[in-house]
């Protein structure tokens, strides 16, 4: 199995170095081959050790990938017409595809891994492989944000492997080597009997992640790198990039609520709450796409993690998978909304003839307003499950009124950020001139597989299967 | 002979924390690596581990030789500028490293009561995160952030062979692949003429 799922990436990474142009559609189309064994994995049964203990397949991280395999998808058609939008030299596209196998196979690992070294490792690979995608546009701006992400993500991920090697530290008493285990550490979490060197591990582990998001307070720099790359890279990142980061805070988080729960959901509530305090300022004060979406990104990678935290694991996991469909379906629009211009909002929805034009535009305006929650978009019923889960959490611990305090707060930051996407959404379809603009057939074809993905989402079928992630 | 090498790595930083001049910068580096490596051997003989030895050798061979070389060519390669002047002065430093230093021996106080072996050797690991972080820090040009950002890894090596005697031997031949990794991509961003040709 682990061949299968590997084997797409192999045959990327060798038609990668293809010069010829059917190469370049072979490529999107082998990005297809991913589902076969993801799919077959949400279907075996679980736990299923895909190499002995180190990568093991259970519900959370089969859902992950498949949602991750779908964004690749998506991704890879819309590459095809990457050269149609922007200035893209030929060989840079290839390398592009080559860094995005090593991505995937980073991915693979990082996602599955029931071992926090394996973890790491995949999280490195995929993260180095970025730093060259970023670098295909061959801007001053993207070269100067190609370093930037070098250096602060090298400085993150080595605030993760600081923080795992403390808590392998903690743990390695008790399990011995296999204190590495995500399985086994969660099952002897309460034996550990330095739990001080645990969380400090943990948190160390957790700031690592939060500056991979975007968090509180490098709020910027993630924007500023997908400003200034292309697109699909932008798209990379919110729809698998993050998904890999996210899984580790999962299981992390997972042996943390077993040590302290108290002080896991303050840490977290208090930095996901001036996340959001501070990223909902940025997005009103946000002058194009780019940044819109990223910030955007940011705020609801901070729900998901306050959701986790307070119980919410439903919601958690269906937030996840809306906002990794919706994102990077926005991000991919961009190439078409900026035709005119990077800072040009008004006017953006405008001069789309004919029947693939029309789906565009539709398909746009739904997915933007579904991502600041608008029934039925999955994001409302995550966002109404996820605070009720918030409410239980107080309830239990005698909180309910800072808790309430808290709730309203948020929900007065999530309407500054709703006003902001409606005034440019408003803006968008109202206001500028017309000028007309192209639609290529596999950019809409990947932002219908989007939206389809949307709708399977919030099926009963889909939603039992993630309350059953416990 | 381990205290003396600890002290060895430690001093390697700090003076490169000083330098001025690009290849002394990377000969301080490929120091730094070498004592870490030797340290790998000395605890891998002393706790009878294999998988610590080969760890060693590795270290050396990728970290001592390999990538300051690779570093070096990189530089003539591309022309790096060599003069690297630190943006903190170097009165200003002085105070500063051994205020690290302290500060970073205070903070690890309660860890170290945690770990039964090499305890301080825990404090000494976590000052040189720090130190790597400021030598990241203090200089504008990008070759001193990728010695900052390679030290910043030998840190964290030295903690885990400190604090939990050495990580499963998969886990540390990934990181050693990662790093490799890392030089690739390095070299690929140093390509600057291919901007002008495209």
């Amino acid at each position: 199995m682990l061949e299968l799922l590997l084997f797409p990436a192999f045959i990327i990474f060798g038609l990668s170095f293809i010069k010829s142009d059917k190469a370049k559609r072979l490529l999107a189309f082998v990005s297809f081959l991913i589902l076969i064994p993801t799919v077959k994995l949400i279907s075996l049964p679980k736990p299923f050790h895909l190499f002995k203990d180190y990568l093991v397949v259970d519900d959370l991280n089969a859902y992950i990938l498949f949602v991750s395999s779908i964004v690749g998808i998506g991704v890879t058609l819309a590459l095809m017409t990457l050269d149609k939008h922007v200035k893209v030299s030929k060989n840079a596209y290839r390398r592009f595809y080559r860094f995005f196998a090593i991505f995937w196979i980073g991915l693979i690992f990082s996602i599955l891994s029931n071992n926090m070294g394996i973890y790491w490792i995949g999280l490195e690979l995929a993260t180095l492989s970025t730093v060259y995608m970023i670098k295909t546009n061959h801007s001053t701006a993207a070269y100067k944000e190609a370093w930037n992400y070098m250096i602060v993500g090298a400085i993150a991920i080595s605030l993760i492997l600081f923080g795992i090697i403390l808590i392998y530290a903690s743990a390695k008493p008790i399990l011995g080597e296999d204190a590495m285990n995500f399985n086994l550490l969660l099952a002897h979490a309460k034996e550990i009997k330095s739990s001080f060197l645990f969380e400090l591990g943990f948190a160390t582990v957790s700031v690592g992640m939060f500056v991979k998001m975007g968090f509180f307070p490098m709020n910027l720099w993630l924007a500023n790198i997908e400003r200034a790359s292309f697109y699909p890279v932008a798209a990379l990142f919110s729809g698998i990039l993050e998904s890999a980061i996210i899984i580790g805070f999962f299981r992390f988080s997972k042996i943390a609520m077993e040590i302290n729960y108290d002080h896991l959901f303050t840490f977290v509530f208090i930095y996901t709450i001036l996340t959001i305090f501070i990223v909902s300022f940025l997005i009103y004060r946000a002058k194009d796409f780019m940044r819109l979406f990223s910030l955007s990104g940011i705020e609801h990678m901070a729900l998901i993690a306050l959701f986790w935290v307070s119980g919410g694991t439903f919601a958690a996991l269906l937030h996840f998978g809306a906002h990794a469909f919706l994102k990077p379906a926005l991000f991919l629009s961009t190439g078409v909304l900026e035709s005119n211009g990077k800072y040009k909002i008004a006017g953006a929805l405008k001069g789309y003839k004919g029947k693939k034009g029309t789906i565009f535009w539709f398909l746009v305006s739904l997915f933007l307003l579904a991502i600041i929650s608008l029934p039925p978009s999955p994001m409302f019923f995550s966002e109404i499950y996820g605070f009720g889960a918030m409410i239980k959490v107080a309830k239990s611990g005698d909180n309910l009124l800072s808790m309430m305090a808290a709730i309203l707060i948020l929900l007065i930051l999530l309407s500054v950020i709703f006003y902001k996407f409606v005034e440019v959404y408003q803006s968008m379809k109202y206001e500028g001139k017309v000028y007309e603009k192209k639609v290529y057939v596999t950019e809409l074809f990947s932002l219908i597989i989007f939206g389809i993905s949307l709708i399977i989402l919030i099926t009963s079928p889909v939603m039992n299967y993630l309350r059953g992630i416990s | 002979m381990v205290d003396f090498f600890i002290g060895l790595f430690l001093a390697s930083l700090i003076t490169a924390l000083f330098t001025t001049r690009l290849y002394r910068l990377l000969v301080w580096y490929s120091f730094n690596s070498l004592t870490l490596g030797v340290l790998a051997l000395l605890i891998g003989i002393k706790i009878d581990d294999n998988a610590m030895l080969i760890t060693g050798i590795a270290t050396i061979v990728i970290k001592a030789i390999a990538i300051p070389y690779f570093l070096k060519s990189f530089s003539q390669k591309f022309h790096f500028i060599r003069q690297i002047q630190p943006n903190i002065k170097i009165q200003y430093a002085i105070i500063l490293i051994p205020a690290i230093l302290v500060f970073t021996f205070y903070l690890a106080k309660p860890i170290t009561h945690m770990i039964a072996n090499n305890s301080n050797y825990v404090a000494i690991s976590i000052s040189s995160l720090f130190l790597s972080l400021l030598l990241m820090m203090e200089h504008k040009n990008v070759a001193p952030k990728i010695t900052g950002f390679l030290s910043m890894e030998n840190s964290l090596f030295l903690l885990g062979i400190t604090a939990t005697n050495g990580m499963p031997m998969l886990v540390e031949l990934g990181i050693f692949f990662d790093l490799l990794m890392a030089i690739v991509v390095i070299n690929l961003l140093f390509r600057r003429e291919e901007m002008k040709n495209a």
